[in-house]
């Protein structure tokens, strides 16, 4: 499929800046040279203004158009993954079309040489019975294939067990705490004695938490904390990840569990993370959600049912 | 709870240790060290866990754990490394693997991270020929 | 009596293409079964026929590539694109290349031969006496 191109018409010119301003500037440069000191003086003033001011809106030009790319890589990147699911399972769809192709037509055949009565000759009766066979062979095909979109659906699943809460967390604490602390942040464990424990996809919440982790240690600047806490709240186990960055401003709140949505500068951090964290705890059977004071930090927290 | 365990690192005094750890619980263990090495030994025998250094001559962990899975989907992976890269532990969590660990590791716990690790393996298993 | 009209048949599932045959010529048609594009060139290069029946995925010359070289070696040939995988896009490429028609698996016989019988009427009525 072709991407989709802007067309050239809604561009805005180059030539002014490529042209026009260093055409002006340079003529006001030597104009310069042979007017008097105060012309040649606003000369000067003049020239310079023309090219900071051609240089400032280039610059914005080109910081936009690199952030209209980022986007579009995004949101390529999440379309192809959908995609490659999609197509995965249409693909596997599809390879059973062979095996029904041939089964009908074996059947077609077996009908006919049915419908011939005692009439039919031994050659056909034996076509029958090579029919009949092949439609079983081509039966256990459907089966296989059948069985492997069955298998792919099976890993979307959560596969549960029962752990301690803190031994599911506590590796990827250690894990992001080693670079934390090279960046002066800390990590501060506040798990909950006595909780009971928890039945979840173990590596499925590691990797959520390694998700929050790191995007604490990214908003937190040095000298500043991180608390991985534990606890209970009825029926409910929770998994706090807090931490005394800047914050999630009120207009960015609504969106941070977006799939594109990222605060960082464009090329770096992907903004899936957090949507695909947010969707894994679903399907865990619990929910993510986020709290924050701009400016004092922002606490996420992963609630699971007991 | 007989399992099997493939230990895979380059780096001999640890996984010497390792494997006598692991015999002395009477735990099967075969050490590998290195990628290929491992990915040849899976092919031939039949494994429950393994234990995956990250950074290794040749073939590095996240291309052996990438390899593993598709070959052997079933069989779960604790990476074990001094590696503590945040990037490769978001790699290889995504990539299937059921831990994490940093080294130095003390033997009992890494035995019961193995043990559930096994756990996931035979749930995994059940559910398949469900 | 008609002329039997002559069928290639070209499709990589040798049990499909082979029960097809058998099934068309106990019906009174005359056919050819080819497993691949080239197989098919080399058969239209011997001799030509009226109504080609292509599958689109084959390894090696898909349908797709197949369709203008099977169609440039048998200009008077029809083509009837028969098909497990329905795609809007490769449906619509395919007819404007040149196909008569697109039908998708599985698929009963008797459409099959109905398709095959109407693709070839049409190409009849049209042909100059």
């Amino acid at each position: 499929m072709k991407p989709e191109t802007r067309p050239d018409v809604h561009a805005p010119p180059l030539w002014p800046h490529t042209l026009l301003a260093p055409v002006l500037a340079g003529a006001a440069v030597l104009l310069a040279l042979i007017a008097p000191p105060v012309i040649g003086f606003i000369l000067a003033l003049f020239a310079g203004a023309v090219c900071i001011g051609s240089a400032l809106i280039l610059a914005r030009r080109v910081r936009q158009g690199e952030q209209e790319v980022h986007e579009l890589d995004l949101r390529l990147l999440q379309s192809q993954k959908l995609a490659a699911i999609g197509e995965l399972s249409s693909g596997i769809a599809h390879e059973i079309n062979n095996p029904l192709a041939i089964i009908t037509q074996e059947l077609d055949l077996v009908r006919e040489i049915a419908g011939e009565g005692p009439d039919c000759s031994a050659a056909d009766r034996a076509e029958s019975r090579d029919s009949l066979r092949e439609i079983g062979k081509q039966v256990d095909r459907c089966r296989q294939i059948t069985h492997k979109l069955l298998n792919f659906a099976r890993k979307m699943e959560p596969v549960l067990q029962e752990e301690a809460l803190d031994q599911v967390i506590e590796d990827m604490a250690l894990l992001v705490e080693r670079e934390a602390l090279g960046r002066g942040v800390s990590i501060v464990r506040d798990y909950a004695p006595g909780l009971p424990p928890i039945c979840t996809d173990v590596p499925l919440l590691r990797q959520v938490i390694l998700n929050l982790l790191t995007n604490a240690m990214h908003a937190t600047p040095e000298g500043g904390a991180i608390t991985l806490g534990t606890r209970r709240d009825n029926d409910k186990l929770l998994i706090e990840v807090r931490d005394t960055g800047c914050g999630i401003t009120p207009a960015n709140m609504p969106k941070i569990f977006d799939p594109f949505f990222t605060t960082k500068e464009p090329g770096k951090g992907t903004g899936l993370g957090l949507s695909l964290s947010h969707g894994i705890v679903a399907r865990l059977g619990g929910t993510l959600t986020a709290t924050s004071t701009p400016g004092k930090g922002a606490t996420f927290t992963v609630s699971l049912p007991l | 709870m007989a399992f099997r365990v493939l230990a895979v690192d380059d780096e001999t005094d640890f996984i010497e240790t390792l494997v006598k750890r692991f015999t002395f619980r009477q735990i099967p263990v075969t050490a590998a060290g290195n990628g290929p090495e491992a990915l040849a030994l899976l092919d031939r025998e039949a494994f429950d866990v393994v234990l995956l250094d990250m950074r290794m001559p040749g073939m590095d962990g996240l291309t052996v754990l990438k390899e593993l899975k598709k070959r052997h989907p079933l069989v779960e992976v604790i990476i074990l490394t001094g590696h503590a890269s945040i990037e490769a532990g978001m790699q290889g969590m995504s990539l299937g693997a059921y831990d994490y660990v940093l080294k130095p590791v003390d033997f009992e716990e890494l035995l019961e991270k193995t043990r559930k690790a096994y756990e996931r393996k035979k749930l995994n298993e059940a559910r398949n020929t469900a | 009596m008609a002329e039997p009209i002559r069928v290639l048949i070209v499709d990589d599932e040798e049990r499909f293409r082979d029960t097809l045959a058998k099934l068309l010529t106990r019906h009174g048609f005359t056919v050819r079964t080819a497993g691949g594009g080239t197989e098919a060139l080399a058969l239209l290069g011997q001799a030509p026929c009226d109504v080609i029946v292509l599958d689109v995925k084959m390894p090696g010359l898909t349908g797709q590539d197949a369709l203008p070289l099977l169609r440039a070696a048998c200009p008077e040939a029809e083509v009837l694109v028969l098909t497990g995988h329905a795609s809007v896009d490769i449906a619509s490429a395919m007819i404007a290349g040149g196909a008569a028609d697109y039908l998708l698996k599985p698929c009963p016989t008797d459409e099959l031969e109905g398709a095959i019988r109407a693709v070839y009427d049409r190409r009849q009525a049209t042909r100059p006496r």
